[in-house]
């Protein structure tokens, strides 16, 4: 800090995100702790991130735990519960983003004990911005693009397509209708993130979803 | 569906931003006085909108006792390092390519950065 009595200007020097990351860094321990695997997904509004849940519920079953994060509504945790899995709802009341503190909240509820339990997959507020700044303690990030969405996006959004680990480009069953060029989309995200791995699939068809699956699995097993 | 009551305004993260902003700049200087000015920088890949950023600071910073200061915005760009050229070179805009070669095979080097840098007070509340 330095004289303010001088020139009456207090430096501060400090990141803002500061506070979520420090919340972030206690969910990494506490699920690390317990040998649990965590996803965070991100995509905008209907890409698909419940209906890839739903295949995962279905391939994991009480091996994994969801947290779903909606504005308003328990829609999509019944969905997963539906598929065999325990699922836990936050309402984020209007925010547009999940944070590790409401992360850390829900895990406070959740039952993280039974010994089968391997993988936590959090499905964040649909958006492709306001996620992106926030990490909640995940081992691994997952973009969702799909194709209705156009192969232009990945660099409109690079504060997100930059921070994944791995891209799912989801609903490749409507590749006929469509003109998305999967390779522009796969070479643009490779333009921000190097190492990103890339899935096509559809969620829709099961095709490419046993394989995501498969890989998730390599990651704790 | 939005509730009515929300106004809207609330469903950006910057209100919870410019609130820890608040925090932040209330726990460096141990008290709450009217500011002059708060320098923030802002990164094209910190997901911050400048202009939302600078509307919800404003009300939150008068509603937390921090009068009405300036919000000046240190705007960065991201540094990239060519993977063809090895050159280095600065962006906003992720659309352009290396200036030297016109790849886009590159790596990320900065640009994420959102802090709080530094405040100014107002003349006699030293
Ligand atoms: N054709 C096709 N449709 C799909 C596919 N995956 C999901 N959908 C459909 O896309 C719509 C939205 O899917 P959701 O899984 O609810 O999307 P979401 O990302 O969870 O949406 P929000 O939670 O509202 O952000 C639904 O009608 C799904 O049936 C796919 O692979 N192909
Ligand atoms: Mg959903
Ligand atoms: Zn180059």
């Amino acid at each position: 800090m330095c004289d303010d009595t001088v020139d009456q200007k207090v430096d501060i020097a400090t990141s803002v995100m500061s506070r979520n990351d420090r919340f972030a860094a206690d969910n990494r321990k506490l699920l690390g702790d317990k040998d649990i695997y965590t996803l965070n997904l991100i995509s905008s509004p209907g890409a698909g991130k419940t209906t890839v849940l739903e295949f995962m519920a279905r391939f994991f079953g009480p091996r994994m735990a969801v947290i779903e994060g909606d504005i308003q509504t328990r829609r999509d945790a019944e969905r997963i519960e539906k598929a065999g899995c325990q699922a836990w709802q936050i309402e984020t009341g209007g925010a547009c983003h999940l944070d590790a503190h409401a992360v850390n909240h829900a895990l406070g509820h959740m039952n993280l004990d039974p010994s089968e339990l391997e993988l936590l997959a959090i499905e964040n507020v649909g958006n492709l911005i306001c996620p992106s700044g926030y990490d909640l303690g995940e081992n691994m990030r997952i973009g969702l693009l799909s194709l209705p969405e156009g192969d232009d996006k990945i660099l409109k959004y690079p504060s997100l397509f930059s921070s994944i680990n791995v891209l799912m480009i989801n609903k490749i069953d409507l590749i006929p209708h469509l003109d998305f060029d999967v390779d522009r989309a796969i070479e643009e995200c490779r333009s921000l993130n190097p190492d990103v791995l890339v899935f096509t699939v559809s969620a829709k068809t099961a095709e490419g979803m046993e394989e995501f699956c498969k890989f998730v699995e390599l990651n704790f097993i | 569906m939005v509730p009515p009551d929300l106004n809207g305004w609330l469903f950006m993260h910057e209100l919870s931003l410019a609130h820890d902003m608040t925090r932040i700049i209330g726990s460096a200087l141990g008290r709450k006085i009217p500011l002059d000015r708060v320098n923030v920088t802002i990164g094209p890949l910190s997901g911050i909108s400048p202009e939302s950023l600078r509307f919800c600071f404003t009300e939150v910073a008068k509603i937390e006792g921090f009068g009405e200061p300036e919000l000046v915005i240190n705007r960065t760009r991201a540094k990239l390092i060519c993977l063809d050229c090895d050159a280095e070179y600065e962006t906003k805009d992720f659309y352009q390519s290396c200036p030297d070669c016109g790849s886009i095979s590159r790596r990320i080097l900065s640009g994420r950065e959102f802090t709080v840098d530094s405040v100014e007070l107002e003349e006699g509340n030293d």
